[in-house]
């Protein structure tokens, strides 16, 4: 046995836990979970049923625990761990699927196929076949994090740059992007751009919210790696900063992982250091709106507008309402995709696969359930709350010739305060209805 | 007749400790804590899972393949049927008529279900391609032994031969993919705490905002969900 195969089923053995275990023994092979896939719907091959992918590690799983396997192993499909057998276990995990868990509400058994590709994940980074783009990420996310200093006094720079956009679109010289503001209510964590800080920070200075934006950005790519190691070091620049400045509340950017993992994963891996309530924008939208902070005009975004629910949020997140809530707040023609919430098919950009290049190609292939669902909507713009949805539903737009807007919630909030002048790059949308365009260019 | 029952009790038995065998591995494995703050109840969510969740509405999968779902409902009915009839097989002499009957009538009921699911696995091209020798094996092991209950039922001299199938699919139970029954109960449990916990099941009850609300949040109707 090599030494690769040898790190790949210590791991596995080291992930064996009661859930896992009856995620790899409860399967009937019934096919039931066939369609649940965005993969198998956008072209129907065995190949593509979540339980023929997930048999995979149940084979060497087999091999390795069960009697009747090890006696007869052609009889229940066990198969030894090898080398070309872990490539296409990686192939699978990493390229195949989105841990989306649309197979897991729709199994009769409830089988956690993600749970199993996580699984094959964290076996195929710890025996470095992982792919290198996600961990070079991670890693460099962990540097990033010990060492802030190389980098906080461009980001302040940009900072300040932004606080004059700021200042200018919202006509309120007194509006502030404050960073590492000691005490303050909020740590707000954003995600890499401008497009991430500055329409928060509009709304934020709107409902005079005591808030501070983080240094760090929301994304965890140690999450897509399913290494819990590097997941909580990229975590823990957070939590330490939220500790720090001591925060009473931790705020996630549009982010779908970024959420699900501040939400359900990081109070777990910080168990008794982490006593920080962890909301998404979303919620804190929605909140204002209800309370009155902020105020929205309903009639500001006239053109029809779909949802789509990052499966992150909803189906794993349990963020279902609240975006539509804040949705029918500022839009006037809102059409639901079907299906949606919990039953929302994946856009195919979720679990690391729009970081990874080569499989692009498939990526897009398996966007194409949504672009018809988008379609039949005839909406002309798409509401993603998540950062790789939206970068996904970009590219099945242009793939599919859906010839959508797609846009955050946030953006459409901010468009619905009616400011005195558009954020920089959204002044055709800033327009009213029967309004003209008069955008001036430089 | 008496080894043949003794040898079904053997069967019984066997599968029983196999099935506690598996229970008590799985026990032995960690079950992680979650401590991050609840949104919803897992302990709805359990009960969601167990109930309405597994009816057949509840799910795309079992709204599409309706048919394909009922099948199997009738089909784990009848061994659940079938086993309890084996408990108290050396009763079957003091049963009315009617229920004598009655249980015969679902033991050919399930059988003809197995034998249709094990028709399926041949025929169609999914369920071939996922299938092991060992779903095959199952499914159809499971079938005679029902067909052979609910003959033995009515006609005393199959027993011994209903005997020795009951203790061969008895002990097989823990050995194969039968042994999902047993991990059932644990996934359907480890689904609700997952998706209570986070409010996604059951469905919330709609989210009513009041204040600015300028276009009131609906209900969550099926219509809605694209049901």
């Amino acid at each position: 046995m090599t030494e690769t195969i040898e790190l790949a089923l210590k791991t596995l053995e080291a992930q064996l836990n009661q859930p896992l275990e009856t995620a790899l023994e409860a399967c009937a092979r019934c096919g039931l979970c066939a369609e649940a896939c965005h993969y198998y719907r956008a072209d129907a091959k065995v190949e593509h049923i979540p339980a023929f992918r997930a048999e995979k590690l149940r084979s060497v799983y087999r091999y390795e625990h069960d009697f009747l396997s090890r006696l007869f192993p052609v009889w229940t499909g066990a198969k030894k761990l090898d080398e070309p057998t872990l490539a296409s276990l990686t192939e699978i995990a990493f390229s195949q699927c989105t841990l989306c868990r649309r197979c897991t509400v729709n199994c009769p058994l409830g089988v956690d196929t993600p749970l199993m590709m996580r699984a094959i994940r964290a076996m195929a980074t710890a025996s470095g076949a992982a792919p290198e783009i996600l961990v070079m990420l991670a890693d460099s996310a962990i540097e990033k994090g010990k060492d802030p200093s190389f980098f906080k006094d461009l980001f302040l720079e940009q900072i300040t740059e932004m606080e004059e956009q700021l200042r200018d679109v919202t006509g309120d010289p007194t509006a502030t992007i404050p960073v590492e503001k000691q005490g303050a209510k909020i740590l707000y964590v954003p995600l890499a751009g401008a497009h991430t800080i500055l329409p928060p920070a509009v709304v934020f200075n709107a409902a005079k919210e005591d808030w501070t934006l983080s240094i760090f950005e929301a994304a965890n790519y140690g999450v897509f790696l399913a290494d819990v190691s590097r997941a909580k070091q990229v975590a823990k620049r957070i939590v330490d900063e939220a500790s720090r400045l001591g925060v009473k509340e931790i705020v996630i950017a549009e982010c779908g992982h970024a959420y699900a993992s501040y939400r359900w994963d990081v109070p777990n891996w910080f168990a008794g250091q982490f006593d920080f309530k962890v909301r998404s924008l979303i919620e804190v939208l929605a909140d204002y709106i209800r309370d009155g902070k902020i105020k929205v005009d309903p009639t500001a975004i006239p053109e029809g507008v779909t949802y789509h629910d990052s499966c992150n949020l909803a189906r794993n997140g349990g963020l279902i309402e609240e975006p539509r809530y804040v949705l029918k707040n500022v839009v006037k023609d809102f059409r639901e995709m079907t299906p949606n919430r919990d039953e929302a098919i994946c856009c195919g950009g979720g679990g690391g696969l729009v970081a990874l290049a080569e499989y692009a190609d498939r990526r897009i292939a398996a966007g194409k359930p949504k672009a018809e669902q988008i379609q039949k909507t005839g909406a002309k713009v798409v509401v993603a709350a998540c950062e790789n949805c939206r970068l996904q539903i970009g590219d099945i737009n242009e793939h599919y010739n859906l010839n959508v807007k797609i846009t955050a919630i946030t953006d459409l909030v901010v468009r619905a305060m009616r400011l005195p002048k558009p954020l920089p790059g959204m002044e055709a949308e800033h327009l009213f209805e029967g309004e003209e365009v008069t955008v001036e260019r430089g | 007749m008496l080894i043949f029952q003794l040898l079904a009790l053997a069967g019984l038995l066997a599968g029983l400790y196999g099935i506690y065998l598996r229970y008590a591995q799985t026990k032995r494995r960690a079950l992680p804590v979650d401590k991050s703050p609840l949104k919803g109840n897992p302990q709805h969510g359990i009960t969601y899972a167990f109930t309405k969740g597994m009816m057949p509405w509840a799910k795309e999968s079992t709204r599409l393949h309706m048919i394909a779902y009922l099948r199997g409902i009738g089909f784990h009915i009848g061994i659940f049927t079938a086993l309890g009839a084996l408990l108290i097989s050396p009763f079957w002499t003091l049963l009315p008529s009617l229920l004598s009957w009655t249980l015969g009538g679902v033991l050919t009921l399930g059988a003809i279900l197995g034998a249709a699911g094990g028709l399926m696995r041949l025929a169609e091209h999914n369920l071939r391609g996922l299938s092991l020798p060992d779903d095959h094996f199952a499914v159809w092991l499971v079938t005679v032994w029902m067909a052979a209950s609910a003959i033995a039922v009515w006609n005393e001299a199959w027993m011994a031969a209903y005997y020795l199938l009951s203790a061969i699919t008895m002990a097989y139970v823990p050995l194969g993919k039968i042994r999902h029954c047993l991990y059932f109960f644990f996934s359907r449990t480890f689904f609700g705490k997952f998706f209570g916990r986070r409010a996604v099941y059951p469905h919330p009850e709609p989210v009513v905002m009041d204040a600015v609300v300028l276009h009131p949040v609906r209900s969550t109707t099926a219509d809605e969900r694209g049901r």
